[in-house]
């Protein structure tokens, strides 16, 4: 955390970015016309992308940081397992990350007077709560990947665009193609997502414990996941010797 | 003459090093990373967004409009990073230390880039037409052409302005980051310029993309040139004030981070 407060690019993710992802999907959205449920994607849309980029970004640009300052091999060789020290890291990550749904709020009840219509409070607690535990899986996966192979995080930083397609975060998964949905349903965000934006309509599906269930149950697939891939880590950082190559 | 033939012969081999340079870190994961993958989804993505809030009919609209902003990611993305990496990599100082004429090592920052710009936008134009059946076929595609290398130029033209900062900045990037998803919003790529408030759209006229998107889209649209002209030189004249306040900025932040060692911080 004291790492991230004094980082431009924590305040890039957090502050610049969601704002203006909410500026642009609040124009969209608020086009003359469009339904006005519609606006409460740009409400959340932006938060929601802040608080990914924040979650998974920092978690492996921390890795980056640890390899360009010299000290990735340190991490390894510690006694301290490799994961207990990106726990830290992306919980630090997630709670910087959240900050990313105050801005947006602001500027969409400042600049459009856009406000979410029918907020069910607990639901959306508890679905923001499951959405932090997908996030959660998904950065402490993901995250050796990055410590493993340098071209991991830039392929996945290249496609951050399309997680925010394919998790629906401003736009519902409903209305892309077959296949692309059939992809969406399993990564875990996509159904907290849809669960977070129920609770904040009245219309539609109020599905929540299935939604709910489903997010948690891939959260652990992907972390009984995680549990090989840190061993190949664990394994192949030091055959190949390359931890320390920037 | 034979200056001038000098100032080419540093020109050319200045421009062929930052093409060097630019490929030495784009290796193929990071190209197909940040040149392919990056532009693609963020076609799918605006022109998804843009479909769930107005409707199928309204596809195009945000897939050229998307696709023509990509130049930005070469023109803004790689000039910044073209100072941005001189530092990283320690070799602001010697630059600044050299006795290359500055204008002529200035504009060769952007020539790869305009390129890489240019190419950017012929994948991104590619997937319009295969993902979302852009119809060509009463387009001015020279005119369409033309707006494409027009804007390559103008959004390099505002890359250097910014790439300036570099100088003086250690994260000039972050500016970079901030400039590129900012023209999204106040250049008409999603939704017309006319929606913003009075201030911002002074703003927009004043920043590459506006003109030469609209005169893209008409060009799309089959008109010729005698009507999207006058856009086309308003874009370039947008374009050249922006490289010429970037070399300004150059030659005074060149001295002041001279005086303050800065080049050196990292």
């Amino acid at each position: 955390m004291r790492l991230r407060v004094i980082s431009p690019w924590a305040y890039l993710n957090w502050l610049v970015f969601p704002v203006l992802f909410a500026a642009v999907g609040l124009y969209v959205l608020s086009t003359p016309g469009a339904a006005s449920s519609h606006v409460v994607y740009g409400v959340l849309g932006g938060g929601l992308i802040g608080y990914w980029s924040v979650a998974y970004l920092d978690g492996g640009n921390g890795i980056q940081d640890e390899r360009w300052n010299g000290t990735l091999e340190q991490i390894f060789a510690t006694p301290t397992p490799l994961w207990v020290i990106l726990l830290g890291k992306i919980c630090g990550g997630l709670l910087f990350g959240l900050l990313a749904f105050l801005p947006t709020a602001a500027f969409a009840y400042f600049g459009f007077h856009a406000v979410l219509p029918a907020l069910d409070a607990g639901r959306f607690v508890i679905s923001l709560g499951v959405l932090t535990l997908s996030f959660f899986c998904i950065a402490l996966t993901l995250t050796p990947l990055f410590a493993l192979w340098r071209w991991a995080f830039s392929m996945l930083n290249g496609f951050e665009l399309g997680v925010y397609v394919l998790c629906g975060f401003m736009f519902p998964v409903a209305i892309l193609a077959p296949w692309a949905q059939g992809v969406a349903g399993v990564l875990g965000p996509t159904w907290a997502v849809r669960a977070l934006y129920a609770s904040t309509l009245s219309e539609g599906p109020h599905d929540y414990a299935s939604w709910w269930l489903a997010t948690i149950g891939l959260s652990l697939a992907y972390l009984a996941g995680a549990y090989f891939l840190y061993s190949l880590v664990e394994r192949r950082a030091r055959m190949s010797g390359q931890l320390a190559m920037v | 003459m034979k200056r001038l033939v000098l100032e080419g012969q540093v020109f050319v081999r200045s421009t062929y090093l930052q093409y060097v340079a630019l490929f030495q870190w784009a290796n193929p994961q990071g190209y197909v990373a940040y040149k392919v993958l990056l532009p693609v989804t963020q076609i799918l993505f605006f022109v998804e967004l843009g479909v769930y809030a107005t409707g199928r009919q309204n596809a195009l609209y945000f897939a050229l409009g998307n696709a023509l902003q990509l130049t930005a990611n070469a023109g803004i993305f790689g000039v910044i990073a073209t100072v941005a990496n001189e530092r990283q990599y320690g070799t602001l100082p010697i630059l600044l230390a050299s006795p290359a004429n500055r204008l002529v090592t200035f504009l060769s920052r952007a020539f790869v880039n305009v390129i890489d710009g240019i190419a950017t936008v012929v994948i991104g134009l590619a997937v319009v037409v295969v993902i979302f059946g852009l119809n060509l076929q009463h387009a001015n595609l020279l005119l369409l052409a033309l707006c494409v290398v027009v804007i390559s130029l103008t959004t390099a033209g505002l890359g250097l302005m910014f790439g300036s900062i570099g100088l003086v900045m250690r994260d000039a990037i972050i500016i970079a980051n901030i400039v590129y998803y900012l023209l999204l919003i106040v250049c008409g790529i999603n939704f017309p310029v006319s929606r913003l408030p009075g201030a911002v759209q002074v703003l927009s006229f004043a920043l590459p993309l506006t003109r030469g998107v609209q005169a893209a889209r008409d060009a799309a649209a089959g008109a010729s040139l005698g009507q999207v002209g006058g856009l086309l030189a308003g874009e370039l004249l947008v374009g050249l004030s922006w490289a010429l306040a970037g070399y300004l900025l150059f030659r005074l932040l060149e001295n002041w981070a001279r005086r303050g060692g800065l080049q050196e911080a990292y």
